[in-house]
């Protein structure tokens, strides 16, 4: 990690292009500056838009990894440059749409590069590729819904050491995958969207190393025993079987991916895997209906069901057996309701995070999930959680209450739901809660600042509640808040946001009317992304909501759309990586690419 | 000020800054071949000399390191880099672990 005094430099270095002027004279300093300096002062001077083609000559000695993600101005003249680098070993072009064929002829023949990143670079064709055959040392080529053809994908058979390979949505046919076999080395292969048939995924078992496969979106309904494969996406397509062929070798298959796949009969499908070695599954958006499967998969961490057909009787016959090692289970947009919450409770001792948005589960359910000791987020929204339950004879007894039984919780989404400000009191008890979001019209003040005590809060959305300046001015945030969503309160002013924004400088806040780029730094990096909630029925207002933001967060740096920062691969990884995320956000939604 | 409670750093050029030992030891790596039990000649003489550190560079290293400490104790103040200097003092800063 870079020292406090490095950041300093780093950040005077790049002030503006009057600084640039100064420093970049110094040319024998640059050249033996150590790469992760050059390579940290290259990214910053990108983040502040204060490149130009020229100035890349003073690095050729020393960068060794560029990212020019989704920069639209790189060109042939940016690539001239690069193509001088004596040690770059990464380059990311993905979304430049400036890229073509043309423009990669400068990188031919670089022999110290290893990874490519071409996608969605559409000028980009088979004419292209063949200037990328002239870099041998090429390991990892990502050419994602790139202008190639089948034709050009063939001769890619010559790079033989590519381990990784991104040849989403192209029209990879099985005669092409035939002609790739020679690439013995693959380990990573993705070929959502493409034309390969049965006949084609046999070839696949040509790659003995491969161990990452994503076939989403094509016509592959059989896939034969692949002996190293541990992550597999299966997404949309009609799944008969996964891994037929003679028992005997056990697989290490540790995730699937099989969200909106269809089944011609979901127990043989299953019948030749060994169930009991995924950690992993998401078979969000299923049409499957009958979940004995799931019986079988003891070591199970991960588990989204998701807009599937679940129900409470299923959650308690097969979900309820398995839960020992669950970590995170996402159940939104399901018919599950309280009763099937019930089932689960004392049986999930080590779930982190329970998703049960979009359901109709209830204030009753709130007792049995403080029976899950090691929940860290909740994500109850759009639920019939009204914060009280009357019980007989003692009136109303507030079901929040319940949840202070629950000594790791961090992250609480209660958004759409009845809350009013009266039952929220016990809230104030959660001492390690740093994500809170509430949204409905019965909040006011009282709401505000009752949850303004939580001593480790760092992130507050309470949207379209009717706010006052007043109460928004007489606001103690907690010490630690970073980000306050006030979306849709409609009662606020510009002038006493703007007042709160001055008298809390480190609070980013979020409203209709802030347009201020100043406060707006870093915002939306911090797992609080506006675009929480579930993937299939929040994908309208995901993008509705981010674009709404992009105006007021982001009117400095050009704003990029967040998907297009991730490979795919990281954003498998980032979903992967679910255990102490917050459940759900934006990024873990469509497992299969979304075709805009 | 007592010799122990110092240390000595000198320059490529030979210039000898003595500065509070608290403050060095804002440098991880100035710390640990301070406290790193016996081996350096460092630790038994509280002096370090940086062949590769200029004169201007270290003397703003340790105008740094002073302004660390005032920084941590809560005094927000800016600490300015003049834009010559950012490049030879950012390797600086890097090999010091600061």
């Amino acid at each position: 990690m870079e020292g406090h005094l490095v950041r300093l430099c780093l950040d005077a270095a790049s002030k503006s292009r009057e600084s640039v002027e100064i420093w970049r004279r110094q040319r024998r300093t640059l050249e033996r500056m150590p790469t992760q300096l050059a390579d940290a002062l290259l990214r910053q001077l990108l983040r502040r838009r204060l490149v130009y083609p020229s100035l890349l000559e003073v690095f050729q000695q020393c960068v060794e990894e560029i990212d020019l993600k989704g920069e639209s101005f790189v060109d042939a003249e940016w690539m001239a440059y690069l193509g001088s680098f004596r040690h770059l070993r990464a380059l990311n072009l993905a979304d430049c749409r400036g890229i073509n064929n043309a423009a990669i002829w400068s990188i031919t023949g670089m022999t110290t590069l290893k990874e490519l990143d071409l996608s969605r670079c559409s000028k980009v064709t088979d004419a292209g590729i063949e200037h990328l055959l002239s870099i041998p040392s090429l390991k990892k080529l990502c050419i994602p819904e790139s202008g190639l053809t089948a034709k050009g994908i063939m001769r890619l058979s010559t790079l033989g050491k590519l381990s990784v390979l991104d040849l989403g949505g192209l029209p990879v046919t099985d005669l092409a995958l035939n002609s790739l076999q020679a690439l013995t080395q693959m380990e990573y292969l993705d070929l959502w969207g493409s034309k390969i048939s049965n006949k084609g995924a046999e070839i696949l078992k040509m790659f003995p190393k491969l161990n990452f496969l994503n076939l989403a979106w094509t016509n592959v309904t059989k896939l034969s025993k692949l002996p190293s494969l541990t992550c597999l996406n299966m997404s949309n397509c009609t799944i008969q079987y996964i891994f037929e062929g003679e028992d005997g070798a056990r697989t290490p298959l540790s995730k699937l991916v099989i969200s909106g796949a269809t089944f011609t009969d979901v127990h043989d499908a299953f019948s030749y895997m060994e169930a009991s070695s995924l950690s992993v599954l998401d078979i969000s958006n299923s049409t499957v209906q009958d979940f004995h499967f799931l019986e079988d998969m003891n070591r199970l961490e991960y588990l989204d069901v998701s807009s599937s057909r679940m129900e409470d009787d299923d959650l308690l016959k097969s979900v309820a057996c398995v839960g020992w090692n669950l970590k995170d289970l996402n159940l939104s947009n399901t018919r599950i309701s309280t009763l099937g919450v019930t089932t689960l409770a004392g049986k999930v001792p080590n779930l982190q995070t329970l998703c049960l948005s979009h359901t109709a589960v209830d204030d009753a359910a709130l007792s049995y999930i403080s029976m899950m000791p090691s929940l860290r987020a909740i994500n109850l929204r759009n639920t019939n959680i009204k914060g009280f339950t009357n019980q007989g004879g003692q009136g109303r007894v507030l079901s929040l209450t319940a949840l202070q039984n629950l000594d790791h919780l961090e992250w609480l989404d209660l958004e759409d739901t009845q809350i009013r400000d009266e039952v929220l009191h016990p809230l104030s008890a959660f001492g390690e809660l740093n994500h809170l979001s509430l949204k409905s019209d019965f909040l006011s003040d009282i709401s505000l600042h009752t949850v303004s005590s939580l001593p480790k809060l760092q992130s507050l959305g309470i949207r379209g509640a009717v706010l006052s300046n007043n109460g928004l001015l007489s606001l103690q945030p907690p010490s630690m808040l970073q980000m306050l969503d006030l979306r849709e309160c409609w009662l606020l002013t510009e002038d006493a946001i703007s007042t709160f924004c001055r008298s809390h400088p480190r609070i980013v806040v979020q409203h209709e009317l802030v347009h201020t780029s100043s406060i707006c730094q870093n915002a939306g990096d911090d797992g609080s992304s506006p675009s929480r909630g579930t993937s299939s029925a929040s994908q309208a207002r995901l993008k509705k909501g981010k674009s709404s933001q992009a105006s007021c967060r982001f009117r400095r740096e050009n704003f990029v759309d967040e998907r297009i920062k991730y490979s795919r691969e990281e954003l498998l990884r980032l979903q992967f990586s679910a255990v102490l995320a917050p459940p759900h956000t934006g990024i873990s939604g469509p497992q299969a690419p979304v075709k805009e | 000020m007592k010799k122990e409670e110092t240390v000595k750093l000198i320059s490529a050029e030979g210039f000898e800054f003595v500065i509070d030992k608290k403050a060095a030891m804002v440098s991880q790596t100035i710390r640990n071949m301070l406290t790193s039990p016996g081996s350096f000649a460092e630790t038994q003489h509280g002096e370090v000399t940086f062949p590769e550190i200029s004169t201007t560079i270290l003397e703003k290293i340790c105008q740094y390191f002073y302004w660390s400490l005032q920084f941590a104790s809560g005094k927000e103040t800016e600490f300015h880099i003049e834009p010559e200097l950012t490049l030879e003092l950012m390797m600086a800063a890097n090999y010091l672990h600061t």
